[in-house]
């Protein structure tokens, strides 16, 4: 160090400075004086759930009135990083709202409160028990279902019709979908559908089929190299005859219906899940129809209901009684789902839902339909994907990518794909 | 205040002599002072976040668990076992040996035009800079996907098909969105030729200097610190590429792993699969990369950057 | 190798020449044809923002088939419940503390590392570079754990304070190469007239580094006021929230067809700081020329 004489001056200057970070961040607005319990509440979605979560938390308030609930939202990809870096910062909001692929990890990571300790003013009797369970990590509820959804291919009727073809039947086969899109290719001159082969969800759809899954109970991989090869030679060979799209085409996939084939124009159909292909409205128009997912060849159904949506405390609140309180009160108060209707999808409050589904309108009503043609129809859902899915869901749509622009064979693809899940769920 | 001291020139390489010790010990406190700031902010801000990424680097770390150690396992592993991370590493060589001096020239251009038109300066200073007004957001990503798209602008013009569809075309539709907002290097520029003294080129033309002249001997040594902070600034940017290609392939890195730059996929290993101990790791392996290329490039400008300010050697 | 010195060159002319009209009839043109190619995107992102949900993507035509003026009332809807003047001002509150912060701090220690002797000067210049070179995902956490410690998440000081604690080392590094383009003798100079380190780096060397110092404001303001990620990661109150943050947070392309919006949102953002840069960049022309510092 050099001498005291020289360091005194920056001694000062670090002093001041300090002594000014200190007076001036004097710790932010806490739960404040006279008892009040402040709430953090964060979500994703777009203005209008907001709107309508706004009004219902404001219903909250009212009922509660030492309750103050702040409350946050962004578009999911910015929501999704802003909410780990929080929770790996020891940060996480009182109330958060989680998707599937993130309860396992929030939960295993201690992020999360068991919602069950807080049994006594967080009523679940009216949600269906299947339903109810995909929420719950090692014994524990992580978080407690908002909605569910499943998958649809989705298809622009006016252009169907013009083709002659007969349209999709409940209970088609993987093969009969392929023949159906190679008729459709033959009579309007484009693709029937985006290429499923970069979809880890439709891969999941497939297998079921065959009566496996995409994980075993348990952890590790449900299915071999030689099953994902047959998949991959199955959509590669539709892509060569130009029956699904380009590989050009398939690897502009971003997530957003808008660059879909479909959404682009570009082919008369496409797989989605069901309440985001409302997204095809504004492209498609009035003729958007969903149709069931194909099955297996013997008819074993492999689309299922998955849990589109969550609601999680944290661990660490302060306040969890409070924040057990709000949830309840997001799902079980009849008059807050007069407000937040079908903005998080279709309830899963069982007499809610009774309420609710007669007064639907719009897509709201298409999604409802669907879902009754093929509710009871449909095996149980698997357990929620482990926290290695989240990277896998990427690299299975890069391995294909490899395939599809002719850089390596389905069977060297899916053996890279393997090896690389292996080392993921280690 | 008044201190005698020794002449600046011999202060550098030297010692301070016995004698002004005493003098020299203030300024050694004068320059701590005028650094106090920097120092609080490196080592709170910075250093201390930079040791943590760097021990979270020899752990396995998935943000939500607490870090386990194992040694050396991620450089390893990224070395021996994972084909995608060298071609990442391919990729970003190749986007920085493409983009860096095709965006330093067209800045340096259109900085040495600009400061040759006398109507309508601000008019051009403003238009050139707009492009980068706009930073690497969504939107702009998705019109650069549609001009470059199959049957977009660029396709019709050149007849190459699109070029965010093919995996050979990709990265030069990323460099050109670099080079496109080439808005600060030319700013810089633009400032550095605005020191440049006008006497020296008004001495020069009484010499009867030709303008190609005036420019190797005036305009570029003259030019010659701005030059190298652009150069070593867009180096060190190029090589962290991140922003343009997450825009422009929504994040994938596609088609067929051809934008998968470095910090793409450190990105993606840290924030998507939850793997931030390798992520940190893949941070310092860069963090070392580019200091070897900047300690290379420091190293040259010995010969060819000239400091108004110091004694050419 | 020697540097050349900028001394001028012995020729025979001894007029200086004025460029021939060709010369700036030549130049003009080769400028506005490459800005014809700059803004061809530009105008892209405009007329997108203008066009109907089912064209936004699909349509490879530049302009419109007919004017959805939707985009813009739904983009604004999304900000419904903070007003806008407020979110303009929160975003100027913060713009404007960090121009101050990295102007102040990264001239302060840009001038210590250009002109001063002090210890371990080499490696710590060295650090300071070096700081550039992580990739910023590596140390988010560890930077967003300690604004909690320190209890300053959600407040504006994670977005200005760093500002004034110089951590940009780009800046530093900027106003170093202009300081060291500087010639010594004027503080030489000045140290004889009687001037300690302060004096002369506020009274000689601020004055003439004018160009550096603008540039630093000017690109500050513009990167913090775009800086969607800091602002998202550390605000969470919605009345804190800047126009940046508001307009950009709320596209949530999972939910619906929001891209038209979306377009119309850049627009709108973008308008802020085109006024800035216009009102602004004439200052970078002003400096070293008008102020006739001999060499």
């Amino acid at each position: 160090m050099p001498a005291d004489r020289t360091t005194r001056p920056w001694a000062l200057l670090v002093t001041l400075a300090l002594t000014a970070l200190l007076t001036a961040c004097g710790g932010p607005d806490d739960s404040g004086g006279g008892g009040r319990v402040t709430l953090r509440y964060t979500w994703w979605g777009n203005p209008d759930r907001a709107a309508r979560t706004e009004r219902a938390v404001a219903l909250f308030e009212k009922r509660h009135p030492g309750v103050e609930v702040q409350t946050s939202f962004a578009g999911y990809d910015a929501y999704k990083q802003k909410l780990a870096t929080q929770a790996a910062g020891g940060d996480a909001p009182d109330v958060m709202q989680l998707d599937y692929r993130m309860i396992d990890q929030y939960a295993t990571g201690g992020v999360l409160l068991d919602l069950r300790e807080q049994s006594a003013v967080l009523r679940t009797d009216d949600i269906d028990p299947g339903l109810l369970a995909t929420g719950e990590v090692d014994g524990a509820l992580a978080g407690l279902v908002q909605a569910r959804g499943t998958e649809t291919f989705v298809y622009d009727a006016a252009q169907w019709k013009a083709t002659g073809v007969a349209p999709p039947r409940a209970g088609w086969t993987w093969q009969e979908w392929a023949d159906t899109m190679r008729e459709l290719t033959r009579k309007s001159g484009k693709p029937g559908a985006t290429d499923p082969g970069q979809s880890e969800d439709c891969f999941e759809v497939w297998l079921r089929g065959l009566g496996k899954s995409l994980y075993r109970e348990g952890g590790g991989l449900g299915f071999t190299v030689d099953d994902l090869t047959r998949w991959w030679t199955f959509t590669d060979g539709l892509r060569r005859e130009g029956v699904v799209s380009t590989a050009r085409q398939t690897t502009q996939l971003d997530g957003t219906v808008e660059n879909t084939a479909l959404g682009r124009g570009t082919a008369i159909g496409d797989f989605n899940w069901d309440a985001p292909a409302s997204g095809y409205l504004g492209i498609v128009g009035d003729g958007l129809t969903l149709a069931p997912m194909p099955s297996g060849e013997d008819g074993r159904p492999g689309q299922y209901f998955k849990p589109s949506m969550f609601v999680g405390a944290a661990a660490n609140t302060a306040h969890p009684r409070e924040a057990a309180q709000l949830i309840d009160f997001l799902i079980n108060d009849p008059e807050a789902a007069g407000v937040l209707g079908a903005s998080r999808g279709i309830p899963v409050n069982e007499s809610i839902r009774a309420d609710l589904v007669p007064k639907l309108e719009g897509f709201d009503r298409t999604v409802a339909d669907y879902q009754d043609s093929v509710d009871g129809s449909l095996e149980a859902p698997p357990q929620a994907p482990p926290s290695g899915d989240s990277a896998l869901q990427t690299t299975f749509s890069r391995d294909y990518d490899q395939v599809s622009f002719e850089r390596m064979s389905p069977r060297e693809a899916a053996e890279n794909y393997v090896t690389e899940a292996k080392a993921e769920l280690r | 205040m008044t201190t005698t001291d020794i002449p600046a020139a011999t202060a550098r390489r030297t010692p301070p002599p016995a004698a002004g010790k005493g003098a020299g010990r203030r300024r050694e406190g004068a320059a701590w002072v005028f650094l106090s700031p920097w120092v609080l902010g490196a080592s709170v801000l910075t250093l201390l976040p930079m040791a943590v990424s760097l021990y979270l680097s020899f752990t396995d770390y998935d943000m939500f668990n607490p870090p386990r150690w194992v040694g050396l396992r991620n450089y390893t592993q990224m070395f021996t076992e994972d084909p995608r991370y060298w071609r990442s590493v391919g990729t970003t060589l190749l986007y920085v040996v493409l983009a860096v001096p095709l965006q330093l020239a067209v800045a340096l251009a259109v900085a040495l035009a600009l400061k040759s038109v006398r109507r309508a300066k601000g008019f051009y200073r403003s238009a050139f800079y707009a492009p980068s007004l706009l930073g690497a957001s969504m939107s702009i990503a998705l019109v650069w996907r549609a001009i470059f798209n199959d049957g977009g602008t660029v396709d019709n013009l050149l007849g190459t098909g699109g070029w965010v569809t093919q995996p050979g075309w990709a990265l030069l539709a990323v460099a050109l969105l670099t080079v496109w907002q080439f808005g600060a290097p030319m700013v810089i520029f633009l400032a550095g030729l605005q020191q440049i003294p006008a006497e020296l080129y008004e001495a020069a033309a009484v010499d009867g200097a030709s303008r190609a002249r005036q420019f190797v001997s005036i305009t570029l040594p003259m030019l010659s610190p701005v030059l190298f902070f652009n150069l070593v600034l867009q180096t060190i940017q190029a090589f962290q590429v991140f922003t343009p290609a997450f825009a422009v392939s929504a994040g994938k890195g596609g088609p067929a792993d051809s934008t998968l730059f470095y910090t793409l996929y450190l990105y993606d290993r840290g924030f998507v699969a939850s793997h931030m101990g390798y992520a940190s790791a893949m941070a310092w392996v860069l963090l070392i990369a580019i200091g070897a290329v900047t300690a290379v490039l420091f190293r040259t400008s010995r010969a060819w950057v000239f400091y108004a300010g110091e004694e050419t050697r | 190798m020697t540097t050349n010195v900028p001394t001028a060159a012995p020729g025979s002319q001894a007029a200086p020449r004025r460029p021939l009209p060709w010369r700036r009839v030549a130049l003009h043109t080769g400028l506005l044809a490459a800005l014809l190619v700059m803004l061809y995107p530009l105008g892209w992102l405009l007329a997108t923002s203008l066009k109907p949900a089912d064209e936004v993507i699909a349509s490879l035509n530049l302009l419109p088939s007919r004017l959805e003026w939707g985009n813009f009332t739904t983009a604004l809807d999304g900000v419904n419940d903070v007003s806008i003047p407020r979110l303009l001002t929160n975003s100027l509150l913060i713009a404007g503390g960090a121009v101050l912060g990295n102007v102040l701090s990264c001239s302060l220690a840009a001038y210590a590392f250009a002109r001063l002797r002090f210890r371990m000067r080499g490696p710590l210049f060295a650090f300071m570079i070096a700081t550039i070179m992580l990739p910023h995902h590596a140390v988010l956490i560890p930077q967003y754990v300690i604004f909690n410690q320190l209890g300053m998440v959600n407040t504006y000081w994670p977005l200005i304070l760093p500002k004034f604690l110089a951590t940009e080392a780009f800046f530093v590094f900027l106003i170093v190469q202009f300081m060291r383009g500087l010639p010594r003798e004027l503080e030489e100079a000045a140290r004889i007239d009687g001037c300690g380190p302060f004096r002369s780096f506020a009274l000689v060397i601020l004055p003439l580094i004018r160009p550096a110092l603008i540039t630093t404001a000017i690109f500050t303001f513009i990167w913090t006021w775009n800086d969607f990620f800091t602002q998202l990661i550390y605000l969470f109150s919605p009345e804190k929230f800047t126009l940046t943050l508001a307009l950009r947070s709320f596209v949530d392309a999972s939910s619906q067809s929001a891209f038209g919006p979306m377009f119309a949102m850049s627009v709108i953002a973008l308008l802020p700081i085109v006024l800035f840069f216009l009102a602004f960049q004439r200052f970078l022309v002003e400096g070293m020329a008008s102020s006739g510092v001999k060499g």
